[in-house]
């Protein structure tokens, strides 16, 4: 045991013609760490999947895999497994053999390859199912074997390619805590690529969020839901009130922060807010705001409003407010628990938040 | 990198094998000589000149006109139908209809002209252009169907159902919608079994019977030396117009595609 | 309901026309075929008493044994020749061309000249004072004319792999193009090289492609005459030449006709034996 990380990637850098897939993305990954890349379509986060499995030759940049770089050695030679958004799975050999693929051609003697397949098929709950046809699998089983042909070469590091999104929503959740299992249970590296933010939030250790072939943030998922850094990883993760504000440090230290609809706030222990900026903007979690008939008490900041439409999502229920004298609606989330809450489109109603649920984003850009 | 130049290089000699002897006639039919060698001897012209005077040439030019045009209609217009029922309807054996279909394109030449001439003469129908057009349509039934069955599969079927639902009939509908999105594949569709038809040598052999086509004036021809260089001649000619007309075919098959694409 | 049974008649009747056509044209001369087969000619005229003296003829005659068995080998000759010299190309427009459909339509347009000219074009190419000879003697790389180039097997594999060469390109490359790239790459992830990816991946899945290009070639060489007779010379002749011959000079429609039927149960069989042991051979690569 190192402390070498099992992956570094280095100034790691695409351009297709004139086009930068991937800039200049530098991470380094911990052995037996759970990582997912998350971000929209077209960001560049498969591409970083594919240049560290070696389909994809970086334009400038290293692969550093347990410190060995991989600059000159092929996909094939690499101690990485990838699981395809599609699968892969051979249309011609049947579960066993798909999974002893990789295996067969290493010389290993077939004793050794069947019991290390049974094993693996049994890791996925697949166990006994060897001579089934890769035609009559279910999404759910191709998933399986997908993870079963890769984990039985033993990879230093997994690759996943969006390993879900081939599935409907149940068998998604289900195999979210199942792959979380495996790999907590297995201490390999798992490296995983989504666009589903839940799917990243629920399985990661830490997250690392692309926007246009940039690395944006690399957080663990609470510390990137409570501190996004600037505006797009808060609005890509999580629903998020913008506001913009004025802000002014004063002698103590603390910030006094005026934002529109809920005037003047004073912000003293709130280690989310940083900046000390003249124009700032700030965000708010739909949830952290309350929403009230009567002006609520021992609240940092309060707005009053009328509800403009009202949503039920069943377990919250969505409230967009808008204040008086601002023209954007505010979002506002409450848990279904509380029965009593029921407005209606056209109520006045009172919003009150903490300052400790602002989120300073920066400058408003 | 090296292996994919070993592979161009490999496809490039093949191509070469494949348009060698294509590319040999139209040379040979300028030779002024009558035996095809090299060194050339001269240049001429006078072999086309001479293609002009020639009745039998031209009666079985007509007669390959005929049979090639009416077998494209009727190839044409059953592929129509059955490639539009292939792609939009289901139906009970129509897996088993669009195999059969495909049947004439690997049964041996020889069985279905064998096969057919007795059949026909079993029925009283003469050897004839009648019978040629009856054995070229089956031949050609195959490409048709796959040419409508692909200009079918790229035409969005709610275009029609938009048609039903704006209040057109079923005629109108085919008339107004479906026919001008299909009606590249159809042109392409005829053309190619028009070729088909044009080319084809062992069925008209069996049934032409004393009305050639133009191939089977060709066959007679081939054995006198004599004739060669009009031979030749005349399939430069045919060789010019088949790819002609094929790339035509083309250009519409394309438009056929990219349209609804 | 009304919209289901409306959309399963109009099928029926759309697709009637057709499949009745190439039905009948099917079926009936098959029977007729098999009627003719059990016939018997007279000098002018047929005797339809029924008999297995045709098929008692054929079957013990050496000569229709020959040609028979000649025919099929010769015709797995040029099926194995053409599929042989037609995978890499195949394999070059699918996975290394850029323009592919100008590659197809490039490899097609020599195909849709005359068949017969195109036969006839390789005899003027390899006979004695032929193009090649002439050529060859012209740039002084040979002094006497080769004669092993016309009339023999040779000429016939050769100018039938060329005429056969886009039947066996197209489904080959059809199914090269239908792999998923990611099956490819999963290959190579799991430690292949190009040559053992080929090998366990690209080939099995073509199989069908292979068997179906072969079928194609196979079954329609048994069948031609206009090869062997242009070409082939005596050692060139196939089983076609002679059921021609039994329908034109020979006059003796009963022999030819069950020539015909002994040809295509002949073929029949081997092509069947030939699929299905391509794609046992096929399931055993892993």
């Amino acid at each position: 045991m190192s402390d070498t990380p099992i992956i570094d990637l280095q100034n790691l850098e695409k351009r297709f013609g004139k086009f930068t897939a991937v800039s200049n993305v530098s991470l380094s990954l911990r052995q037996g760490e759970f990582f997912s890349l998350l971000g929209p379509s077209g960001c560049g986060k498969t591409t970083v999947l594919r240049m560290i499995a070696g389909f994809q030759e970086p334009s400038s940049g290293q692969v550093l895999i347990d410190g060995q770089d991989m600059s000159d050695i092929p996909a094939n030679k690499r101690p990485t497994n990838m699981v395809f958004q599609s699968y892969a799975i051979f249309p011609h050999l049947n579960v066993g053999d798909n999974v002893a693929y990789g295996l067969r051609g290493r010389g290993i003697a077939r004793t050794e390859i069947d019991q290390r397949v049974s094993e693996a098929l049994d890791m996925v709950e697949l166990g006994g199912l060897q001579s089934r046809r890769a035609t009559e699998l279910s999404g759910g089983q191709r998933q399986r074997v997908a993870l079963a042909r890769a984990l039985v070469m033993r990879p230093k590091v997994l690759l996943l390619d969006e390993p879900l999104s081939a599935l409907d929503k149940n068998l998604r959740e289900q195999m979210q805590f199942e792959m979380r299992h495996l790999q907590q249970s297995l201490g390999i590296t798992f490296v995983m690529v989504t666009h589903d933010q839940y799917e990243a939030m629920t399985m990661s250790d830490r997250i690392g969020v692309m926007f246009n072939g940039e690395l944006v943030q690399v957080d663990a998922p609470n510390v990137l839901y409570a501190r996004p850094r600037n505006r797009a990883v808060a609005n890509f993760i999580g629903g998020m009130n913008f506001l913009p504000a004025d802000a002014k440090e004063d002698a103590s230290g603390a910030l006094d922060v005026t934002m529109p609809g809920f005037g003047r706030m004073r912000i003293d222990q709130n280690p989310n807010v940083t900046a000390r900026s003249a124009q700032a903007l700030v965000g708010i979690r739909p949830e952290q705001l309350e929403i009230a008939a009567d002006r609520p008490a021992d609240y940092d900041a309060v707005a009053k409003g009328t509800v403009r439409d009202v949503a039920f999502y069943g377990e919250n229920i969505h409230y967009r407010v808008l204040l008086d004298g601002v023209e954007t609606p505010i979002a506002a989330s409450v848990p279904n628990y509380f029965h009593s809450i029921d407005f209606k489109p056209g109520d006045a109603v009172w919003l009150g938040v903490q300052s400790a649920s602002v989120i300073d984003l920066g400058r408003d850009s | 990198m090296k292996r994919a130049n070993g592979l161009l290089i490999y496809t490039t000699l093949y191509l070469a094998f494949l348009y060698l002897p294509v590319l040999l006639l139209p040379l040979f039919s300028f030779n002024d000589g009558t035996i095809v060698a090299f060194p050339i001897k001269g240049w001429t012209l006078d072999w086309y000149r001479q293609l002009g005077a020639q009745d039998t040439l031209l009666n079985a030019l007509g007669n390959s006109l005929i049979v090639g045009i009416t077998t494209a209609l009727l190839a044409t217009s059953m592929g129509l139908f059955a490639a539009r029922a292939y792609v939009r309807n289901r139906f009970p054996g129509k897996e088993a209809s669009e195999g059969l279909v495909m049947l004439p394109l690997v049964i041996p030449g020889i069985i279905v002209a064998s096969s057919m001439l007795v059949l026909f003469i079993s029925i009283g129908l003469k050897p004839s252009l009648t019978a040629v057009i009856l054995g070229h349509s089956f031949l050609a039934l195959p490409f048709s169907v796959s040419i409508m069955k692909s200009a079918f599969d790229d035409f969005d079927a709610s275009l029609e159902e938009a048609a039903y639902d704006l209040g057109s009939t079923v005629l109108e509908t085919f008339r107004r919608v479906t026919l001008p999105v299909v009606a590249p594949g159809i042109v392409s569709s005829f053309l190619v079994t028009f070729t088909v038809s044009f080319d084809e040598f062992v069925l008209a052999f069996f049934l032409s019977g004393n009305e050639p086509t133009l191939p089977v004036y060709i066959w007679s021809q081939i054995r006198f030396p004599a004739k060669l260089p009009n031979t030749l001649a005349l399939g430069s000619v045919l060789l010019l117009a088949s790819v002609l007309l094929l790339v035509v075919a083309e250009y519409f098959r394309r438009r056929s595609s990219s349209k609804s694409a | 309901m009304f919209k289901l049974r409306s959309d399963t008649s109009r099928g029926l009747t759309l697709a009637a026309p057709a499949t009745l056509y190439v039905g009948l044209l099917v079926a009936a001369p098959l029977v007729i075929l098999v009627a003719y087969s059990m016939w018997t000619q007279t000098y002018v005229s047929i005797d339809r008493t029924p008999t297995w003296a045709n098929y008692r003829e054929a079957l013990t005659d050496p000569l229709v044994r020959h040609l028979m068995i000649r025919s099929i080998l010769i015709a797995g000759a040029v099926t194995v020749a053409t599929v042989l010299t037609a995978y890499p190309i195949a394999y070059f427009i699918a996975f290394r061309a850029r323009k592919k459909t100008l590659w197809l339509l490039l490899i097609t347009i020599p195909f849709w000249s005359s068949y017969l000219l195109r036969v006839f074009a390789w005899k003027l190419i390899l006979g004695f004072n032929g193009v090649m000879n002439s050529a060859l003697m012209v740039t002084g790389m040979i002094d006497e004319p080769l004669t092993f180039l016309l009339y023999n097997e040779f000429a016939v594999v050769l100018t039938l792999a060329h005429a056969w060469a886009p039947f066996a390109i197209l489904p080959i490359y059809v199914s090269l193009q239908k792999i998923d790239p990611s099956l490819l790459e999963a290959a190579t992830d799991l430690g292949n090289g190009a040559v053992a990816r080929f090998l366990r991946v690209t080939l099995p899945l073509t199989i069908p492609g292979i068997i179906a290009a072969s079928l194609i070639i196979f079954i329609p060489t048994v069948g031609d005459y206009v090869t062997p007779s242009l070409v082939g010379g005596s050692d060139g002749k196939m089983i076609a030449n002679l059921i021609q011959v039994q329908f034109g000079a020979a006059n003796n429609w009963p022999l030819g006709a069950t020539l015909s039927l002994l040809a295509m149960l002949a073929v029949g069989f081997v092509a069947l034996v030939f699929a299905l042991g391509l794609t046992a051979a096929g399931r055993r690569i892993r």
